[in-house]
């Protein structure tokens, strides 16, 4: 299997190499457009208090559970040549598999850090009230204070993303050397039996999420540590 | 003077605070005594602008020249000092006087641990610290001592006695203890389910109480620190 996935990666043949770098590329996008408009609206969300808060909350939360082909289904008619957005001829892009992605992970983020910055806030809030404390400075301080899960959530995100395939095969369309991903390449090689690419390409995936929950714990050892 | 006038807080159909009329005089010590849920920390986050009453009015308090300290104060996950330093931001002095109120509580070789890191007791004069580095006209104290053993709640009385006098603030805090009302404030105020029950010189109040819900919380407290002092 190792011999299998060297080959893969420094052999002659640069399809595989090329179906991680696209993988990487669109999680790696997409995780950082979803993060700048998930963080804030998080936290938003989660400091302040208003009167349509608790709809806003659970429009997020059913957000969160989207099943990945619903939202894929939508960026689909959005940029279909019919849809919307046809004009910008995104469908089958990677752009298109970002959109999706982005439509998906969003949700979770804001959710996730909206929930960390609801539980601190309001004693945040009163204590820098007491000490005369801005609101603008008071929000920042709120942000720092929520660094740490803020990175887990991020990271989250990122696998979320690197694992999705439904919404990526639907707008990305599993085209090779353009839009093919290392989970649409899976499911594509096990449904021609050709299972050895598939079982080296899940492998390379378990990897990477491996790497992951390593990053995520060992920022959770440092904090706990310093 | 700080007048509070037909004051009424209500949350989930049950009104947790009704003061008709309320003058806190300029520059004296409150001290707010009752059982748990008889509006102590209301009253507090009221005058404190924290929590928006139903009805009512408060005239004579100025939010820029107040200082609050809640009952479960945050202490913000950085240094002990950076944590004291950040109320004084403006402040060309701020480390200077962070210094000077972290030593005042007794916290000055804990200016380079982690805040959060600390004891309740700790974190608490830090809190304190944090509040008192600056110089309020009134000072709203929920519990100041309520995480402290007695030798701490000795210096934080001391503390804020000293801070008092060389503020000549007003200071208003709510305390479980009838003996700590009576070490630190002039004044005490007896609330019972939300409302003022008894009010009056600290002296007067607690030693010879007129009204009987006065008298009865006052033995039960004394019952209890009979009980757990024979424990």
């Amino acid at each position: 299997m190792i011999d299998r996935i060297l080959d893969l990666f420094f052999g002659p043949n640069p399809e595989f190499r090329q179906i991680v770098a696209v993988t990487l590329r669109m999680s790696l996008f997409s995780t950082l457009v979803s993060t700048l408009l998930g963080v804030p609206l998080g936290v938003l969300i989660g400091a302040n208090e208003f009167r349509a808060k608790p709809l806003v909350s659970r429009l997020v939360d059913t957000l969160m559970g989207i099943p990945p082909v619903v939202g894929g289904l939508v960026v689909f008619l959005l940029l279909s040549r019919s849809g919307p957005l046809g004009s910008l001829k995104l469908l089958y892009t990677v752009t298109a598999m970002v959109i999706a992605q982005v439509l998906l992970i969003t949700p979770i983020i804001t959710g996730m850090a909206s929930n960390i910055v609801s539980i601190r806030a309001p004693s945040i809030r009163e204590t820098c009230h007491g000490l005369g404390i801005p609101p603008g400075r008071r929000l920042w301080y709120t942000i720092l204070e929520c660094r740490v899960p803020f990175i887990s959530i991020v990271l989250a995100g990122f696998g979320r993303a690197i694992a999705e395939v439904g919404a990526v095969q639907m707008v990305g369309g599993n085209i090779q050397f353009k839009t093919r991903t290392m989970t649409t390449a899976i499911m594509m090689q096990s449904n021609m039996g050709y299972f050895d690419l598939a079982v080296a390409l899940g492998f390379v995936l378990l990897i990477i999420s491996f790497t992951i929950n390593s990053l995520v714990h060992l920022i959770q050892d440092r904090e706990r540590r310093d | 003077m700080i007048e509070i006038a037909d004051l009424r807080v209500v949350m989930a159909d049950r009104t947790i605070l009704d003061l008709p009329r309320l003058a806190i005089q300029a520059g004296r010590r409150y001290g707010l005594i009752g059982e748990n849920g008889s509006g102590k920390t209301t009253l507090l986050r009221v005058l404190a602008g924290t929590l928006l009453p139903d009805a009512g009015s408060i005239r004579g308090l100025d939010p820029r020249t107040m200082g609050y300290l809640p009952q479960s104060p945050y202490v913000f996950s950085f240094s002990v000092l950076r944590n004291v330093v950040l109320a004084l931001q403006d402040s060309p002095t701020a480390e200077k006087d962070a210094l000077a109120a972290l030593e005042k509580v007794g916290m000055a070789s804990f200016i380079r641990h982690r805040a959060d890191r600390l004891s309740g007791g700790e974190a608490q004069r830090v809190a304190l610290a944090r509040l008192l580095a600056k110089a309020h006209q009134v000072l709203l104290l929920d519990e100041p001592s309520s995480a402290t053993d007695i030798r701490g709640m000795d210096a934080i009385e001391q503390v804020l006695l000293d801070y008092w006098e060389s503020n000549a603030c007003t200071l208003v805090f709510s305390t479980h203890s009838p003996a700590q009302a009576l070490r630190l404030a002039q004044e005490v105020i007896y609330l019972e389910d939300g409302q003022i029950v008894e009010m009056g010189s600290a002296d007067e109040l607690l030693r010879s109480p007129k009204h009987p819900k006065t008298r009865a919380f006052l033995n039960h407290w004394l019952i209890d620190q009979q009980n757990n002092h024979s424990a």
